[in-house]
């Protein structure tokens, strides 16, 4: 089934490129530009992108977008795994180069203690030092890592989402890649030894308990004792 | 006082006091110092039931403190305290530290209610007055006491004796030098150690691994924090820098600082990390906008305007290194910084 375009592209496009015209064309032409090019204050070109940033964005439900803000923001999947494969397919047509998937099935394999440093040195100054995300400048934000995948991580520091700086293979190796995820899902997956996590955001938010809670609770007491006498 | 005669007429007798039961003495002390019981309530009835139950209260606290305190030790021992990293987030050594806490809690809390108790419920109230006395001993007292203290002075013939006087102030003097002289190795002069860092002209820039880079190991919107090629680089911490490949448009509108037109090579940037408020690392970079943000106090640094802040309470850019590539094609630093780096310091001309 032929979807009826006037793009020069059409010839030679494999059977599931050409299904991921037809989801480009309903769901991201808007802003992305009948080939690809962008359209000025709403999207960027994405002629080039590589497989990494389509899934990336399409994947983790950031794109399509839902509106013009300062930020897209992580939300569930309009596309399939498949429609996503489609969906990539299609945009490397238009020019490949950019980063692809990662060939290895186990992106955790990797060195924890290094992953530590690594994550300390290169993610932790956004993304908060146990991947709980923080703030940046005018709205915008370094997304929490607690819900990410592998391949969402892996593929993000390939292809540098949104205002995030591009790590590629020369800067972090795959294998310090791996390292880094694997220190992100470990810290993901441990117990909080304390019993609770507070937001796992460090000492502030612990001050903060010990002030409202623990002393709010022992002047409670105190009063009590006071109005017993 | 031992030795004091006895003074007839002013108090009991010591066949007296021999007659004096505990209750009596009490009070005789009390009177002696001039305080005086005005109200006294004992809180129950010695031997009634209201008793037995406050005693009970009170040692049934004190035993739970004891039987915490035990737990806490028991628990200290026996309970299995290791997580395994990536783990069963659900096994009982979860709750070793919150068990801790909660035992040693009860134990203390516990020690504290039956104090408590014990003082409420148990022992007497009163309500006791003590008169105030004059404020200075009698003249009498005051003028023996001077002279004695002024005669022992003069028994050591300190005054007499000048080569006495003189090595005592000398020794002393000497003493009390000893005793703080040893400070004096805290203090350091800083030397110039303020104005410089560790990069030199032609030194490589090192990555956390000490490897060189390349411009084509880095793709644009891309940042790489850098260190000194000497030994230790990867804890210098005034030389740690950030290198940054800006994105084809950026590079297009950059503005170097005056003076600064060569610093940067094509399209990287070389700036210090440390903030130049507080001397936090800067190094929230966002690749779209080209801001560098400090996570510390929210300065905002502009990479393709010579890092100069725009929000926030840093005043200063940040200072940009000198960078080129060498014939091997690795990034180098032309020279070390123009200005200090950091924040402000009290002899900082700019």
């Amino acid at each position: 089934m032929a979807a009826p375009s006037s793009s020069a592209q059409d010839a030679g496009l494999s059977v599931e490129a050409t299904a991921g015209q037809e989801l480009f064309e309903n769901g991201c032409i808007t802003c992305h530009g009948r080939n690809l090019q962008g359209v000025e204050d709403n999207g960027p070109s994405l002629i080039g992108v590589g497989e990494a940033s389509v899934y990336f964005q399409v994947a983790t439900g950031r794109m399509p977008l839902k509106q013009q803000e300062a930020q897209a923001q992580r939300k569930t999947p309009v596309y399939d795994d498949a429609e996503v494969n489609q969906l990539m397919a299609y945009i490397e047509s238009y020019g490949s180069g950019g980063p692809g998937l990662p060939t290895e099935s186990d992106l955790r394999d990797g060195d924890l203690a290094e992953g530590g440093e690594l994550f300390r040195l290169n993610c932790a100054s956004c993304h908060n030092f146990a991947g709980q995300g923080g703030a940046l400048s005018s709205g915008k934000n370094a997304p929490t890592l607690t819900q990410a995948t592998d391949l969402d991580m892996y593929t993000a520091m390939l292809s540098g989402p949104q205002n995030m700086p591009v790590f590629g293979d020369n800067q972090l190796s795959p294998e310090e890649k791996r390292a880094i995820i694997n220190y992100v899902q470990t810290l993901n997956e441990t117990a909080d030894p304390g019993g609770l996590s507070i937001g796992r955001a460090g000492p502030v938010p612990e001050g903060l308990v010990i002030w409202v809670v623990g002393i709010v609770g022992c002047v409670a007491a105190c009063l009590w004792v006071g109005t017993r006498s | 006082m031992p030795g004091n005669p006895p003074q007839p007429g002013s108090g009991p007798s010591d066949a007296d006091l021999a007659r004096m039961s505990r209750e009596d003495l009490v009070t005789l002390g009390g009177e002696m110092d001039g305080v005086k019981v005005i109200y006294a309530e004992q809180p129950v009835e010695p031997g009634s039931a209201a008793e037995r139950r406050a005693e009970r209260q009170v040692a049934a606290a004190f035993t739970g403190a004891g039987l915490s305190a035990l737990a806490f030790m028991v628990i200290f021992v026996a309970w299995p305290w290791q997580v395994e990293t990536g783990g069963d987030p659900s096994g009982l050594a979860v709750l070793y530290t919150p068990l801790l806490g909660l035992t040693m809690g009860s134990a203390l809390t516990l020690v504290g209610v039956g104090a408590v108790l014990w003082a409420k419920k148990l022992m007497p109230y009163e309500v006791a007055v003590q008169e105030r006395h004059e404020g200075a001993s009698p003249e009498i007292e005051r003028q023996t006491t001077a002279a004695t203290l002024v005669s022992g002075a003069t028994s050591t013939g300190i005054a007499r004796r000048t080569v006495v006087k003189r090595s005592l102030g000398f020794g002393g003097l000497m003493l009390g030098l000893m005793a703080v002289f040893p400070l004096g190795g805290l203090i350091k002069k800083p030397g110039n150690a303020l104005y410089e860092t560790p990069w030199e002209p032609g030194m490589r820039l090192l990555t956390l691994k000490g490897l060189p880079i390349r411009p084509q190991d880095m793709r644009p919107g891309s940042l790489q924090t850098v260190f000194p090629a000497v030994a230790g680089g990867a804890r210098s911490a005034d030389g740690v820098s950030m290198l940054i490949r800006l994105l084809p448009q950026q590079a297009a509108d950059f503005r170097p600082r005056e003076g600064q037109e060569d610093f940067h090579w094509n399209d990287f940037v070389a700036y210090s990390k440390i903030c130049t408020h507080a001397g936090c690392p800067v190094s929230l970079y966002e690749q779209e906008t080209a801001r560098i943000l400090c996570p510390c106090h929210q300065s905002q640094f502009v990479a393709t305007d010579g890092a100069r802040s725009i929000f926030g309470p840093a005043t200063r850019s940040l200072p940009q290194l000198p960078v080129e590539v060498d014939d091997d094609g690795y990034f180098v630093a032309k020279s070390d910084y123009l200005e200090p780096i950091g924040p402000a310091f009290w002899e900082r001309s700019s």
